[in-house]
């Protein structure tokens, strides 16, 4: 074979084996541009869910009630009764998903969680309203089915009717809040959302380490699923869009027992004060700005007060409600 | 020719090897990064309550007593975690030496309403478990006497043991529970045998007149001032007010000077008022109504914080300068 020879054949076969590692190269380059995911891991954006908004109409001078007692039984009772009752909220066959705060494992006594007898009366009186079924759901900080057991309202919910709706991977739901920073393709506990016709929420008055304060818009922060402690870093803001994310039928915060101290924990019963006050609401943010008082705190010490009422979510201006005022005695 | 075409082929195959190899790495480094993500960006999973690695010095199991046994299992957390367990409280022990929480309920074997929760917080070191001990001390608890920091708070019990700050946390206020909850922790202190170390800065604070059990250590952070770190303070009662004294040990009377202009500089920038003598080395500051003090003696920052009564302010600063000086 001569020089010239072999570089015919090397020629040739340079341009073959080219030609083949071209084809590998486009081949390769095709099946990962197929593959390549531009939003990276999250869902796409047609999997996202919208939250039912459960407010009822407004009635004038019947928007708040403030009711002054020892019994949360008699003091729910009364305090809804002062808004319409609950026909106003629950009307015959809904199906009613009460959202309490069970964060965490601990017993009732010390007021981390909402107390167990104030949840029990409210499905009770759901069920009084010919409500079809009443779930209580939570997505709690500890050990769900901890929480609900030793928090006891597991047991006082599921003793007064109502179905317990634990928390499971499937059960959540991708959501993205119009124009917010944080709620971004995120998920959430929409398995009993998606159930129910009407939405309360049930929470305590708490001092809080980052937030200052914990009651209904805080509450909310239990329907999110995720790695949602990195919103602890714009803590003001992540409460501030559950407010305009959530639109419940009702709010109920309970500063029966204050938590003043050590938030929000506690640990001590030492770190409750005991009010005897229950407010009942249809605007959470009126709700927390008279609940923050019991905290020695103003609404102006609540930067997500602000923002939550600069996007149209309620009012810290709760005299302009002209809320109701009344004892159980 | 032949040698040519088998060196440019074993040229080849080394090149094809070298690439193949090259793609190899890349496949096992996508592999193994996609195990270490940022899950911040993923929002599929619920909490995980996965027990990281039980300490194997703690054990907490094996201080069940006569009437009580261990109810669910031991949790563990670490600075990652810590919000799993204790949420917006978290902050509090991490940004104070926080290492690992491990906890365990108890349950009365007669009764099981009567449970209670033990969190030990192993801090790190002496200081900074008495640090948050202090911080969170709740008011009228009531001593045990046969443990140096420890008290008991209507249904739960709080204690500093060494490196450890321990909450018991009972699920209601009961005579039985509170007999478990301190037998259990003494049964913890005994088997956790931790070196008996003085803080010594505590030993500067007179008796005379200081509130049983008032001196608390801030880490960081004093007053809403960064540069007022490892400070104590302690309460004094002088006639029918209570004055809080603080003191801080610095690395120098350098260091020292330099803070107190610093803090002073703090509290006029913040709307506080100078109302001290022009020379005096003491400064005074009116804040918003109330008496803030602070001066140095060698090497320490002493003053008084918040002080309604302004002579009784003065007159215990004086105190302590002297007895700084005396040390």
């Amino acid at each position: 074979m001569n020089h010239a020879g072999e570089n015919n054949l090397d020629r040739r076969e340079f341009l073959a084996r080219t030609g083949k590692a071209g084809l590998s190269i486009a081949a390769a380059g095709s099946l990962s541009y197929l593959l390549y995911d531009t939003a990276g891991s999250l869902k796409k954006a047609d999997n996202l869910v919208t939250l039912p908004d459960y407010s009822v109409g407004s009635i004038s001078g019947q928007t708040m009630s403030v009711v002054k007692g020892s019994d949360r039984a008699a003091s729910v009772n009364k305090a809804i009764g002062l808004l319409g009752g609950i026909e106003r909220f629950v009307k015959p066959g809904e199906t009613i998903m009460i959202k309490p705060n069970i964060a965490f494992a601990t017993p009732a006594s010390l007021g981390a969680t909402s107390n167990p007898g104030l949840v029990a009366e409210i499905v009770r009186l759901c069920y009084k309203a010919k409500a079809k079924q009443v779930y209580v759901a939570d997505n709690p900080i500890n050990d769900p089915a901890n929480c609900f057991r030793l928090s006891g309202i597991g047991g006082a919910a599921s003793e007064a009717g109502a179905k317990i709706i634990l928390p499971k991977p499937n059960y959540f739901s991708n959501t993205t809040l119009a124009g917010g920073k944080l709620i971004n393709n995120w998920p959430v506990f929409f398995e009993p959302l998606r159930k129910a016709d009407k939405l309360i929420g049930v929470s305590t008055i708490k001092d809080h380490l980052r937030s200052k304060a914990s009651m209904t818009m805080k509450n909310w922060y239990g329907l999110l699923g995720g790695r949602r402690n990195i919103f602890h870093q714009n803590i003001n803001t992540i409460i501030a869009e559950l407010a305009m994310l959530i639109k419940p039928t009702l709010v109920v915060l309970d500063g029966t027992e204050v938590m003043v101290t050590n938030g929000p924990t506690g640990g001590s019963v030492a770190d409750l004060k005991r009010e005897n006050t229950l407010i009942a609401s249809c605007d959470m943010v009126a709700a927390d700005s008279f609940g923050c008082s019991f905290l020695g705190l103003e609404p102006k010490d609540l930067p997500y007060l602000g923002k939550a009422e600069k996007a149209g979510a309620g009012t810290t201006d709760y005299n302009k409600l002209k809320p109701i005022f009344d004892t159980t005695s | 020719m032949d040698l040519i075409q088998r060196r440019v082929r074993r040229f080849e195959s080394i090149v094809s090897l070298c690439l193949l190899g090259g793609i190899v790495l890349i496949g096992l480094g996508v592999f193994v990064k996609q195990f270490d993500y940022e899950m911040s960006q993923f929002g599929m999973d619920v909490i995980s309550t996965e027990n990281s690695t039980v300490n194997e010095e703690i054990s907490l199991t094996s201080l069940s007593s006569s009437s009580f046994e261990t109810l669910l299992e031991t949790e563990v957390y670490d600075s990652e975690t810590l919000y799993e367990k204790i949420n917006g409280k978290a902050p509090f022990y991490t940004e104070s030496g926080f290492r690992e929480l491990v906890t365990q309920r108890f349950v009365s074997k007669s009764d099981e309403k009567l449970w209670a929760e033990l969190y030990v917080y192993d801090m790190g070191s002496v200081r900074n478990a008495y640090s948050v001990y202090s911080r969170q001390k709740r008011p009228d608890g009531s001593v045990i006497p046969e443990m140096k920091f420890a008290y008991l708070g209507g249904n739960s019990l709080f204690a500093a043991h060494g490196q450890y700050y321990i909450e018991f946390v009972g699920s209601t206020k009961s005579k039985e529970l509170s007999e478990a909850m301190q037998e259990i922790t003494r049964k913890f202190s005994t088997e956790n045998i931790v070196a008996d170390v003085e803080i010594e800065q505590m030993q500067l604070f007179g008796k005379e007149d200081l509130v049983a059990g008032s001196i608390k250590l801030y880490l960081n952070d004093a007053f809403g001032f960064d540069g007022l770190d490892d400070v104590f303070t302690g309460q004094y009662k002088i006639g029918d007010d209570i004055v809080t004294v603080f003191l801080s040990e610095r690395p120098s009377s350098a260091d020292a000077k330099k803070v107190v202009q610093q803090y002073h500089k703090f509290l006029l920038d913040n709307g506080g008022v100078d109302i001290s003598a022009s020379d005096a080395e003491i400064k005074i500051v009116d804040f918003y109504g109330t008496i803030e003090i602070v001066g140095t003696t060698r090497q320490y920052i002493f003053g008084i914080h918040e002080a309604e009564n302004r002579q009784a302010a003065e007159q215990l600063a004086e105190k302590f300068s002297k007895r700084l000086n005396e040390k």
